[in-house]
């Protein structure tokens, strides 16, 4: 597990309201700076890969256990 | 002579058909054998398939649910405040019944009928409207941005204005409405809805 500067806890959240809550974390970040987020969504391994692609911030982490995602994301500077 | 398809998509040409006839006449105006007849080939193909009709529904319910919208665009694509996403939110979704209302009618037959898979309908593709509204009803009311309306409430109210929307443009092709377009009505009611809970845009 790596280290990470933030935590966002979407359990039991489906979209857009991770992604949103993404977004608003990770303006709040420095760049290189990383958010570790919790989410139980089906779609959210698609969903933050979108979001990562669109928004040019880095997908570091994709986990799954029992129905549970982690994802950590590194602020990038184009972002 | 029916052409010999490998099984998924055999499997799949059979959820096609049965989704089409569910969704016109529900549950039990359905026959195994009418929809072997429609695909062109005997009931005992499908019982390869299936063990019965009703695991035959429910993988169609199941193929629905798992249909969901992508709500990505919609939260990335302009302004983020609640307005201006829920209204891109009801565009994504609109768009997608209006090019396959089969999943409302579905919907609408499984909840009279008590299937057991309906819950997994409303929990895949209205549970973004709900958790988006009831979540946010109770940050804006905080902030002063919306009034104190009971978030449960503000989300049937938003699901039931769009439902009914939905259901007259989309599947009894109402007359009153055959000239609006489906998007000039969804943001009508989206405005309506904006209003009773007492929005305030941001400037």
């Amino acid at each position: 597990m790596r280290n990470f500067d933030i935590e966002l806890d979407a359990r039991g959240l489906n979209c857009p309201l991770p992604i949103l809550r993404a977004k608003k974390s990770i303006n709040d970040l420095t760049d290189g700076q990383i958010i570790k987020i919790l989410a139980t969504d089906p779609a959210a391994i698609n969903d933050f890969t979108s979001f990562c692609k669109q928004t040019g911030n880095e997908l570091l982490e994709s986990q799954e256990q029992n129905g549970e995602f982690m994802f950590t994301i590194k602020k990038s500077a184009r972002a | 002579m029916t052409k010999r398809l490998k099984p998924a998509e055999r499997r799949a040409s059979i959820i096609a058909v049965a989704k089409v006839l569910f969704a016109d006449s529900g549950y039990h105006g359905v026959s195994v054998d009418e929809i072997a007849k429609r695909l062109g080939v005997s009931p005992a193909v499908l019982y390869q398939h299936f063990d019965s009709k009703e695991q035959l529904y429910i993988a169609v319910l199941d193929e629905i649910a798992g249909q969901r919208e992508s709500y990505i665009e919609a939260a990335l694509s302009g302004p983020d405040d609640f307005g201006s996403v829920l209204l891109r939110m009801a565009h994504v979704y609109s768009d997608s019944i209006e090019r396959d209302p089969d999943y409302l009618k579905m919907e609408m037959h499984s909840v009279l009928e008590g299937a057991k898979s309906t819950q997994l309908l409303f929990e895949s593709r209205w549970k973004s409207f709900s958790d988006y509204i009831e979540v946010s009803m109770v940050e804006l009311a905080s902030e002063g941005i919306v009034n104190q309306t009971n978030p449960y409430s503000a989300s049937l109210m938003f699901q039931g204005l769009m439902r009914e929307l939905l259901y007259a443009k989309c599947i009894y092709f109402s007359e009153k409405y055959k000239d609006i377009p489906l998007k000039t009505l969804v943001n009508q009611q989206v405005h309506l809805f904006l209003n009773a809970v007492e929005y305030k845009h941001p400037d």
